[in-house]
């Protein structure tokens, strides 16, 4: 056992910081620490930045254009990314469909749509859930039907991330309802320009529109963007979520909003003193941070595992379930620094907010905002329930 | 013991609820004033007709089932505070109680100091503040009375977490009427506690029956949420809660007129516990929704945004924790 990075990992780690240190500009930083409005050109540009570098896709293989990076690179930079304080990657393009191409595309397809992500040129969206298949997605209903050369879209998706942003989505859609409800689902890409398609915002508890109603209503799409087989789509589903999945801990934001909470402990003033030498609040951020450093060892060994070919099972559900119960603690105890004066509401438009109040604010639009870790991406319920199915099993 | 309502206040308890069903915004402040409401806040010596902390509890607990968003604490504790040192209170108008600081948890005094019959320094998160034909205001150790157009006092208003409007103050050398010591204000400020704790409560009430109702209706898999024992046994253990809260409001109004000492380990125990059942149930509601949980359309938004409030106000349950296993009175 050794478990200090090789010299290799080391070198990588310094580049990365060297490349965050020159190319990730301090007000886009500021913006992301503050949790304040990131807009489509900040995305892109840093995209641009990274794609110059090379650096965009790591998790692809090299022959797609990708960095071809080790899962401990990917650590490394993707911890490195959030203490700079970096944009995160959107993964819909480069996490998600990138890999599912790669897999199961096809030549043509992988031809045309990879160089298209790390470029640039289409802004992907995930189409799963619909309003009555959020934890059972395979009861997705919306509809494709087959019709000579193109298949023709009516339904609906939602929750639709950054949808108002996205000129494609990927979408699970029902072209069968013959037999197992998993049997009847396939994989579609769909240009949102295509008449038919509305996009309709969602604003969420902390003031922001980052999700979208999707409807579909006569949507032509070329038969040529089914992914795969016919009625296969569960399958590249399910491969979507048990790969691809090394940053579900979020080790470096949890490491980053560690930070942020000692440095606000150390800010506020409680009794007199700085509030991080209260002995009840320090052992409370104590705590957490104990949790932390054990989850990052179980991240690092689940990741040196797969890299070893170890096929991954219920690890993610593990680390999506403590690392988001880690994030929501933090973001929890860093409002809970801020104490009497941390009543305003976030994102309020020209309504006016207090004085000097970014760093209050941001803490509380985090929490409200971060909500979402628990319930998104199958949710901790549905995670212990596949831990749980796995254990009885074994 | 009897823990049922008197027949003066179940009717009031119609009264309020007959008003809450009819008026939201604008209309609902002149409409409790005219039911009496506003005056049931205040004891017959303070210019009110009851005063009580059963009528205190039930008023805030339909309030906050309701949703709610008036700044009718501030004017409960600074017309309660105004009488009992004396003064005239402003009738039938918002009142308003700077207390929290800027830079600090809940220390008074960091950010305001008094200087003669002049404060200078800031206050924050002041409910009501631009409405306020008085404005009462913490130093470390007294109370103090500002006038709203006051020289040197600047007003900066925002929209708060719960719904209402609230202000930075920054007071140059503003001059200020000086009231007495804080220590001296007990009563008025523990009546606060126990309206913010009985709002919550509300609030806690109208979250829990909401999800529950929304575990009943929404199928997954083909059976209804709370069919599933894991979601099932969350929402057992949020009822449990709700009726720790529910007693320890119970605790608080029975003994806000005893002696300072008893008196404030209820207000302590108060705060702590719904404090801590408002963080549980803004965070259970949610998650047991899903996704629609997190939505502004959805009217879990506003309730959850309260329940972060209600902790926050008047000292969360970390700070009153701290100074009931110190044995220290409520306020310095
Ligand atoms: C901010 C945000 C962004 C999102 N982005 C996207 C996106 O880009 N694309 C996309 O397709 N989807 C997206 N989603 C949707 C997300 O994947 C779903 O919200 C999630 O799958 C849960 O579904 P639901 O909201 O319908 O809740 P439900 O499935 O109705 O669940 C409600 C509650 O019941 C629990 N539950 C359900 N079934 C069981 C069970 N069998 N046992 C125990 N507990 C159970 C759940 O855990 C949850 O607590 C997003 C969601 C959010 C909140």
């Amino acid at each position: 056992m050794d478990m200090r990075f090789t010299p290799d990992e080391l070198a990588f780690r310094d580049q990365v910081r060297a490349f965050l240190q020159t190319e990730l500009d301090p007000e886009l930083a500021r913006k992301v620490r503050l949790h304040q409005h990131l807009t489509k050109d900040d995305m892109e540009g840093w995209h641009a930045k990274l794609h110059a570098r090379g650096w965009l896709a790591g998790n692809w293989p090299t022959e797609f254009g990708g960095a071809g990076w080790t899962a401990i690179q990917r650590h490394i930079f993707e911890e490195e990314s959030a203490l700079a304080h970096a944009p995160r990657i959107v993964p819909f393009g480069i996490a998600m469909l990138g890999p599912v191409l790669q897999k199961f595309g096809s030549r043509e397809q992988q031809d045309h749509w990879l160089p298209r992500i790390l470029n640039g040129d289409d802004w992907w969206c995930q189409g799963y859930s619909e309003p009555g298949a959020g934890s059972d997605l395979a009861g997705l209903r919306c509809r494709a039907e087959r019709q000579g050369d193109h298949y023709v879209v009516n339904g609906q998706k939602t929750w639709t991330t950054l949808g108002q942003y996205a000129n494609m989505i990927f979408c699970l859609v029902r072209t069968s309802t013959e037999g197992k409800k998993q049997e009847g689902i396939s994989f579609l890409l769909i240009d949102m320009t295509t008449p038919g398609v509305t996009v309709r915002p969602i604003v969420l508890l902390d003031g922001t529109a980052e999700v979208n109603e999707v409807f579909f209503d006569d949507v032509r799409v070329p038969a040529e963007n089914l992914v795969g087989e016919e009625n296969q789509g569960w399958t590249y589903a399910k491969y979507l979520l048990t790969h691809e999945r090394t940053n579900i801990a979020g080790v470096g934001f949890a490491t980053a909003a560690l930070d942020n909470l000692h440095r606000v402990a150390r800010a506020q003033i409680h009794r007199g003193r700085p509030l991080a030498e209260d002995p009840v609040f320090a052992s409370e951020i104590a705590a957490v941070e104990i949790e932390l450093m054990a989850m990052s060892t179980t991240n690092l060994r689940m990741l040196s595992a797969a890299a070893q070919g170890q096929a991954p099972g219920i690890e993610s559900s593990m680390l999506k379930i403590k690392g988001t119960q880690i994030r929501q603690r933090l973001d929890a105890l860093t409002r809970r620094a801020y104490g009497g004066h941390a009543l305003a509401l976030p994102a309020t438009g020209n309504e006016g907010q207090p004085q000097d109040a970014d760093e209050v604010l941001a803490a509380t639009a985090t929490w409200l905002n971060n909500r979402k870790l628990s319930i998104y991406g199958g949710s901790n319920e549905i995670q212990r329930g596949i831990i749980a199915g796995a254990l009885a099993k074994g | 013991m009897d823990f049922q309502l008197s027949d003066d206040h179940r009717m009031l308890q119609d009264s309020l609820r007959g008003i809450l069903t009819r008026h939201t915004g604008e209309g609902l402040w002149p409409a409790l004033a005219e039911a009496g409401v506003i005056a049931a806040l205040l004891t017959e010596d303070e210019g009110g007709f009851d005063g009580s902390g059963a009528a205190v509890a039930l008023i805030f607990q339909e309030l906050g089932r309701a949703g709610a968003a008036l700044p009718l604490i501030p004017t409960m504790i600074a017309g309660a505070a105004l009488a009992q040192a004396g003064h005239e209170v402003p009738e039938g108008t918002v009142l308003a109680f700077a207390d929290a600081e800027p830079g600090t948890r809940y220390d008074r005094g960091v950010a305001i100091r008094a200087d003669g019959d002049s404060l200078t320094g800031r206050k924050t998160m002041v409910a009501g503040a631009e409405d306020a034909a008085a404005i009462l205001v913490t130093t470390a150790d007294a109370l103090w009375l500002v006038q709203p157009g006051a020289p040197g006092l600047t007003l900066r208003g925002y929209p708060m977490m719960d719904g209402q409007r609230g202000a930075d103050l920054i007071l140059e050398a503003t001059p200020a009427t000086r009231l007495g010591a804080l220590s001296d204000f007990g009563r008025p400020l523990a009546r606060g506690v126990l309206a913010h704790s009985a709002h919550a409560l509300g609030t806690i009430t109208a979250a829990v029956d909401l999800t529950l109702d929304y575990l009943k209706q929404r199928k997954q898999f083909g059976q209804p949420l709370i069919s599933f024992q894991a979601l099932a046994h969350r929402a057992a253990d949020l009822a449990v809660e709700v009726e720790q809260a529910r007693s320890a409001v119970v605790n608080l109004s029975g003994h806000l007129t005893a002696d300072a000492s008893l008196r404030d380990r209820h207000l302590q125990a108060c705060k702590v516990t719904l404090g801590r059942v408002a963080r549980l149930v803004a965070e259970e509601s949610v998650q047991l929704h899903g996704g629609i949980g997190m939505t502004e359309e959805y009217a879990l938004a506003g309730m959850v945004r309260r329940l972060m409030t209600a902790d926050t106000a008047m000292g969360d349950a970390d700070w009153h924790l701290d100074r009931f296993a110190r044995g220290e009175p409520a306020w310095a």
